[in-house]
């Protein structure tokens, strides 16, 4: 309280123009093309301490000083991977009997979804808020391979009369929060890791899936101002930027960027990094431990990550995935899934 | 129960925000959201008694109606305080979402209803009880005065779903003694003289129901007034015995009567195969402007007592001019019906 009151002071005098130029020096790294290709590197953190001078922690702010829990990754590099590959590999197949349907929210989700539910969830502690609905798909795989979720039901995905739902619904399992109109996540997450801090349970976590098509709708960034100023620092926000919406890639309807940027002037410590690699992605996460405030991992996606046999132009949003098609997706992700065994 | 209306009522301050102070006290999961209208709404006396459970959410509606359905997953009573207009037109879909859907325990309490606001259609809340009453498990309330908020408020406490409470903002008129019974199931007779009309009113409009019904009687013609505080679900058994017994019925809001307490009658009495001439008093599918003061609309667009009694006059095709709503004058801190 003592440093932001300090910084607050200095704020005084400095000028806009200067302000813009100290917000200038701190702009996120160039997003970067996912590929596989892709080296592994250190993921950059983009905190701007001078955020601070601009917060005045309100009146229910006062809790704010309890301490997080603790992100303790459970699982190693090679079994996350394995975790991914088996995410996509029962994504085929809960769209192949369709033959199309969100599987590009899988692929594109499937390091991320790996993650959070293979090393870092601690079920009935931790809250998990899948915001974007037809990702729930992704999560009903994670949950199927880490033993949360009778893999049996997953047989009927998205049919007439099936428990699970293509676009997730109140009745659906597996996550805490899940909402088929866009951008309302957010706020749901934060309501979660703000009743956490009102009962007391500092150890709790909550980990929100976001996409980075849902950033168009306001209530996103009425929900980030709210977490950072209420320093919610038990948030955290794992973003798939898969550049991918019904009409096109996102950056062709509405310039998002610079998103890192964004998160950060929000009051959000915001980490910038390749959303398929998972060195990149649990040094990210772990380093979300002991933040002072809410955190964002925006990750740089494809939709059509690991699987080389779908064409260059699949439709991300709504991929079609005729029977030989599926086949062929099958027989890939199997033969990869093999090469963790061995 | 007529001829003694202590007209001009008295009126109290804060009764609401008072009671859910009252209520919170022994309610430790009681949590109060505010979208930047503490003082408006009355909950200022919240935030100094319970500050740790005092949640400001500024201008955010739809982030404020998010939290408070995950507040409510989380096992907190989340009550939700703005404008009934902020309150339901703006955040609908995160209402629908968040809190109707997942049928949770968050009660939306929406201030300043219909044209009480002069601050033209942006702030008036007109289509609020016919956009939540369409939600399902929505309870839709729409209270009297004084002493039926302070009793709404422990009323709603533990209904497991979600509430839509409609409160006149400022200063509130104590209509009825503090016995007066009230209860979340029963619509209220509330003057019986006799079988004529009846008056079916909710919130703001009791009280011209009430002058309305007191000036029929007094000019011979019989009429009576059943109070509905709680709009949806409607007591259909109370209004269709009333309205059974007379030969119109008019309703009164401070609503459209679009979507709201007349159509709600109208159904009953329709899929009852109840025959009367219905004749509802409120907006008629208009916006209101052009006002300084909520008494000019409220005469402007026809929601006065006279225009109440007008209406059962001409319903019934009684010959002669109807009679003249006495003009009250009202002292500082006093209230009278338009």
């Amino acid at each position: 309280m003592i440093a932001h009151k300090l910084i607050d002071d200095s704020r005084e005098s400095a000028a806009p123009a200067e302000r813009a130029e100290r917000a200038g020096q701190n702009e996120p790294t160039e997003p970067t093309e996912p590929t596989d290709r892709m080296e592994s590197r250190e993921p950059s953190d983009h905190i701007d301490w001078r955020m601070d001078s601009f917060f005045t922690p309100g009146p229910d702010s006062r809790l704010a000083s309890l301490p997080d829990g603790v992100i303790n990754l459970t699982a190693s590099i090679p079994q996350l991977q394995r975790l991914a590959t088996a995410i996509r590999l029962r994504a085929v197949r809960m769209v192949a009997p369709a033959g199309l349907g969100y599987l590009g929210q899988a692929l594109s989700a499937a390091e991320q979804y790996a993650t959070v539910y293979g090393a870092a969830l601690r079920p009935g502690t931790d809250r998990i808020i899948c915001s974007p609905a037809h990702y729930v798909i992704a999560a009903y795989a994670a949950a199927a391979e880490t033993g949360l979720l009778d893999e049996a039901c997953l047989a009927g995905y998205g049919r007439d009369g099936a428990a699970l739902e293509a676009i997730g619904t109140e009745r659906s399992p597996v996550p805490d929060y899940t909402c088929g109109s866009l951008g309302q996540g957010l706020s749901a997450a934060a309501g979660f890791a703000l009743a956490d801090r009102l009962l007391g349970r500092p150890e709790a976590r909550t980990f929100a899936f976001l996409s980075d098509g849902e950033l168009q709708e306001g209530q996103v960034w009425e929900a980030a101002l709210f977490a950072g100023h209420q320093r919610l620092s038990s948030l955290t926000v794992l973003l798939d930027a898969n550049n991918s919406q019904v009409d096109g890639p996102v950056d062709s309807i509405t310039t998002i960027e610079p998103v890192a940027a964004k998160w950060q002037a929000f009051g959000w410590q915001a980490t910038d990094l390749d959303g398929h690699d998972l060195a990149a992605l649990t040094h990210a996460l772990a380093a979300c431990t002991g933040a002072d405030r809410p955190q964002v991992l925006i990750c740089r996606t494809s939709t059509r990550q690991g699987l080389t046999c779908l064409p260059p132009d699949a439709d991300g949003h709504f991929i079609k995935l005729p029977a030989e098609l599926a086949a062929a997706a099958e027989a890939e992700l199997t033969a990869e899934l093999a090469r963790y065994a061995a | 129960m007529r001829h003694d209306l202590p007209v001009p009522y008295r009126t109290a301050l804060k009764p609401y925000g008072r009671a859910l102070v009252e209520l919170a006290r022994t309610r430790p999961e009681i949590v109060c959201l505010t979208g930047d209208l503490t003082r408006q709404c009355e909950i200022d006396v919240f935030q100094e008694a319970f500050p740790d459970r005092f949640i400001h959410c500024g201008m955010s509606e739809a982030n404020m109606v998010g939290v408070a359905g995950a507040l409510a997953r989380s096992g907190f009573t989340p009550f939700l305080h703005t404008f009934g207009v902020f309150a339901t037109r703006r955040p609908l879909d995160q209402i629908v979402n968040a809190v109707a859907y997942p049928h949770l325990p968050v009660r939306i309490v929406g201030f300043m209803p219909g044209i009480s606001s002069p601050g033209g259609p942006s702030h008036q809340a007109i289509e609020d009880v016919a956009l939540m009453r369409a939600l399902p498990g929505m309870t839709v309330i729409d209270v009297a005065d004084a002493t039926q908020t302070r009793q709404v408020v422990t009323a709603i406490a533990d209904i497991p779903g979600p509430v839509y409470l409609r409160l006149k903002r400022g200063e509130i008129p104590v209509i009825f003694p503090d016995d007066h019974p009230f209860s979340l199931e029963h619509a209220q007779v509330v003057m019986t003289g006799g079988d004529d009309a009846v008056v079916v009113a909710a919130g703001m409009m009791v009280a011209p129901a009430l002058a309305a019904a007191d000036m029929l009687i007094r000019s011979g013609v019989g009429a009576s007034v059943v109070n509905v505080p709680v709009i949806k679900p409607l007591d259909t058994a109370t209004v269709l015995r009333a309205a059974q017994a007379a030969r119109v019925v008019v309703t009164a809001e401070n609503h459209s009567v679009i979507g709201g307490l007349g159509s709600a009658v109208a159904e009953a009495l329709a899929e009852a195969g109840l025959g009367r001439p219905l004749r509802r008093i409120g907006l008629a599918d208009t916006f209101a402007e052009g006002a300084a003061s909520a008494a000019y609309l409220f005469t402007k667009y026809g929601l006065t007592t006279q225009h109440i009694i007008e209406t059962a006059w001409a319903a019934l095709a009684l010959p002669g001019p109807p009679p003249r709503a006495p003009d009250l004058a009202t002292n500082a801190g006093e209230y009278a019906p338009v």
